[in-house]
């Protein structure tokens, strides 16, 4: 029997300097098939669930809606703008406004009364098609990137120049395995979706990007290689997960500060985003994802949910009670925003969902002084001094958070995990990103 | 693993394995083999420096952390572990001859003014406590007339070190008197000055007694606790190199000039577990390194002009460059090497 995570190399990650991220939550997670959770009763849809403008709604109280029905987004509106569409058959029964869970701002919020949970997908399958076509539709499933950033994906699929498509199935964060789980349950899916995206790109020089060892997803690995698309096995740690440092670590091209990696040539899509490309060619617009919850109550379960879905309701239905939980962060334990009570819903980039117990000690609560060890800085992946900058951040020193280039922090979290003081840096790093662009400074 | 059966008892963000409290209380494990090597060398001298030492800094703490209690602040250290780290850095930094109050001494302003006093109104320590105190009452007692003799009292400039000759071979060769004439308890074994020093030294840094046992300690916790170790590998290569070169260009077996740089307790002792602090010295691995050879580079001087014990010396000049060498050597972030690489 194992004692402890960090006796065994298969437990944990390891970072630049040494340091250790405890992953044995995600081999808990991974053999856990996916079970799908039905509709709650009243569903709640932001608006804005992608990076962009907020989609403008067009129902109102009193309509009926269906399944996979567009309920947001006019085509005219922005570039940027991403539709929304109804994950349940039923009636609007109120569109108001609520902070968002990610933002904090106000957002809107359509609620839709549930009526049927059947799933029929609201569009037509469509045939071979176009590149423009290709495109149209995936803007119009509401197709958005599912590794968390939900930058909207069309967009990133209309670059020109682009000679590599890397697929990102890293999926780095130490206690979700949805994606892996994913390419064990619905590989072919997966591989059309990743053709799919090569074709519209127009690249045929295709990597996809995995942490796993060689045989732990035979049957995906099988269809890529048949499929011509190399696979690169990178480094088992957390920080590559960043779109920019995978591009560095599969292609040796580092992308400049301030640009993004069309700028090297290159286009990042996350695996679960080329699920949803599929689906979207087959009429299913993206109302449902997979997710990790985990919690030291429920372990680690992967679960297909509806956008929409309060939290609560998922909870309930696994047999727990909201009430088990202090605290709910949407996202990994290593980062994501903790939602202000259960009653919000999984959004578009809900990757994950992670519980706290009560009985379980929040780190950062009682943080000690510093005391200038600089694991922090031994351990950041893009190479800049979280301790120098949160310095420079207390004292609102804009001319030295630009010298620390505090614009290349990737809020990736590891420098508040290796803290000896529980100190987190990140709010701290944040607020000085704030200072530099002149934004307002929000008190910690 | 699922259900009930995973409650755990870490939380499962919890982190590097140990936090501030414990770093101290393992860096204080640590040095207290040191000194327990010490004592069986030095003997039950260096046992009442060491409770002198720590006796002084734990009742300080405990006075000020019922004050604080009782006037409702925030402990400053919650922990008695700090506090004793530093009193044990005092007693091992200590020479063994020297009078057991001035240890005291050294050790309540350590304390009270370096450690809770810098930390209070600075925000940070910028000087090592334990070397600024040192520094500071030295000085003070070694420049007091009233003492009778007050060289030997301070222990800083001591009046037979400064009459040594360590730049021509023979004054170095006859200067080592101090290290001959050591015998292995036991076993019986007479050492060499070498070996004394590398084994078993019965005078100097309290820390020192045993360079061998402070080497093996030292790497332990640079590892385990992942001490600024380009400090320790810059200060002990630097000093190697300068006192391999000195031997041959100045003569003076070369390999024993080596074992009497490096291996006096306060190089080695220093070197691990002084001039790592983390808090006084700078962040850059490059930084680290110039901080390194700056150190050795300073003390070898000190040594070479007969003050044997000027590392602490060394040491507090390097700590005041810390800002400095903050601001230099930074890492080039990733996003911006492509661009320096074209450049240059
Ligand atoms: S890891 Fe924490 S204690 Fe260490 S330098 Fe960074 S902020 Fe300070
Ligand atoms: S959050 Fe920012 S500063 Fe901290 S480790 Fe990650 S990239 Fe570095």
């Amino acid at each position: 029997m194992m004692k402890g995570p960090r006796k065994d190399h298969e437990h944990h990650f390891k970072e630049q300097g040494g340091f250790e991220v405890d992953i044995s939550m995600k081999k808990e997670s991974i053999d856990d098939e996916f079970t799908e959770v039905p509709p709650a009763d009243e569903m709640m849809v932001f608006l804005s669930q992608h990076i962009g403008p907020e989609a403008e709604p067009l129902v109102k109280k009193g309509d009926g809606v269906k399944y996979g029905e567009k309920i947001a987004g006019k085509e005219e509106q922005d570039h940027m703008m991403v539709p929304v569409h109804s994950p349940v058959t039923g009636t609007v029964q109120q569109i108001k406004d609520m902070p968002h869970p990610i933002s904090g701002e106000k957002g809107r919020v359509v609620i839709i009364k549930t009526e049927e949970s059947k799933k029929c997908p609201f569009y037509e399958p469509l045939g071979p098609a176009s590149k423009q076509a290709l495109l149209d539709r995936v803007r119009e499933a509401g197709v958005v990137g599912l590794g968390g950033a939900s930058f909207p994906t069309h967009v990133k699929l209309s670059e020109k120049g682009i000679d590599h498509l890397i697929i990102n199935a890293k999926e780095s964060d130490p206690n979700l395995a949805c994606d892996v789980r994913l390419m064990i349950e619905r590989p072919k899916e997966m591989i059309d979706g990743i053709k799919i995206m090569g074709k519209i790109l127009g690249t045929e020089d295709i990597t996809f990007a995995t942490r796993t060892k060689e045989g732990e997803t035979p049957r995906f690995e099988k269809l890529l290689k048949k499929s011509d698309i190399n696979i690169a096995r990178i480094r088992p740690n957390y920080s590559v997960g960043s779109e920019r440092l995978l591009v560095k670590e599969v292609l040796d091209k580092e992308v400049p500060s301030g640009r993004f990696p069309p700028y090297v040539g290159a286009v990042v899509h996350n695996v679960a985003t080329a699920l949803a490309v599929s689906r979207a060619m087959e009429g299913e617009s993206l109302v449902s994802r997979g997710l990790t919850l985990y919690s030291k109550k429920t372990g680690g379960k992967n679960l297909w949910v509806r956008m929409g879905t309060p939290i609560e309701h998922i909870l309930r239905y696994l047999g727990a009670s909201p009430s088990d939980f202090e605290r709910i962060a949407l996202g990994s334990i290593m980062m994501g925003p903790t939602v202000p009570n259960t009653s919000y819903p999984v959004l578009k980039a809900t990757s994950g969902l992670t519980a706290f117990t009560s009985s379980e000690r929040y780190p950062y609560k009682k943080q000690l002084a510093c005391i200038r060890c600089g694991y922090c800085n031994t351990v950041c992946p893009v190479d800049i001094y979280p301790q120098q900058l949160m310095m420079a951040a207390k004292k609102g020193d804009v001319k030295r958070l630009k010298e620390l280039h505090i614009e290349d922090c990737i809020d990736c979290g590891l420098c508040s995990y290796v803290c000896p003081s529980y100190i987190k840096l990140t709010p701290h790093l944040r607020r000085g990103q704030a200072h530099v662009k002149g934004d307002a400074v929000e008190d910690l | 693993m699922k259900g009930d059966q995973c409650e755990m008892s870490d939380p499962p963000h919890v982190h590097i394995g140990f936090d501030k409290n414990e770093l101290m209380l393992k860096t204080f494990l640590l040095m207290s083999v040191i000194a327990v090597a010490s004592v069986a060398i030095m003997g039950i001298e260096a046992l009442i420096h060491i409770l002198t030492a720590l006796g002084t800094v734990l009742i300080t703490h405990n006075v000020i952390y019922s004050y604080q209690r009782w006037k409702d602040l925030d402990p400053t250290y919650g922990s008695p572990a700090s506090p004793l780290v530093a009193g044990m850095i005092v007693a091992l930094a200590m020479p063994i001859g020297g009078p057991y109050e001035v240890t005291a001494g050294v050790a309540l302003l350590t304390i009270l003014v370096f450690k809770y006093g810098q930390g209070k109104y600075f925000e940070r320590k910028y000087l090592n406590p334990a070397a600024a105190s040192k520094v500071l009452l030295l000085v003070l007692l070694s420049a007091m007339v009233i003492f009778e003799d007050p060289q030997r009292t301070g222990m800083l400039f001591h009046p037979h070190h400064l009459r040594l000759d360590l730049l021509s071979s023979s004054g170095f060769e006859a200067s080592m008197w101090i290290f001959s004439g050591e015998t292995l308890p036991i076993l019986g074994t007479e050492l060499s000055p070498a070996q004394s020093l590398l084994f078993w030294q019965t005078h100097g840094w309290i820390g020192g007694a045993s360079g061998i046992v402070v080497l093996i300690v030292g790497a332990v916790a640079a590892y385990w606790l992942r001490f600024k170790w380009r400090i320790i590998v810059s200060t002990l290569v630097t000093m190697t190199v300068l006192a391999a070169v000195t031997g041959l260009y100045l003569g003076g077996d070369p390999l024993l000039r080596i074992a009497f740089h490096v291996f006096t307790g306060s190089v080695i002792f220093l070197a691990f577990f002084m001039a790592t602090e983390p808090q006084s010295t700078p962040m850059p691995g490059s930084s680290q390194y110039m901080f390194g050879i700056g150190l050795a580079a300073l003390t070898f001087v000190f040594q070479l002009t007969g003050v044997l014990g000027g590392s602490v010396i060394a040491l507090v000049i390097l700590n005041m460059l810390t800002p400095l060498l903050d601001k230099v050597n930074l890492k080039i972030p990733y996003g911006h090497r492509e661009k320096k690489r074209g450049a240059s």
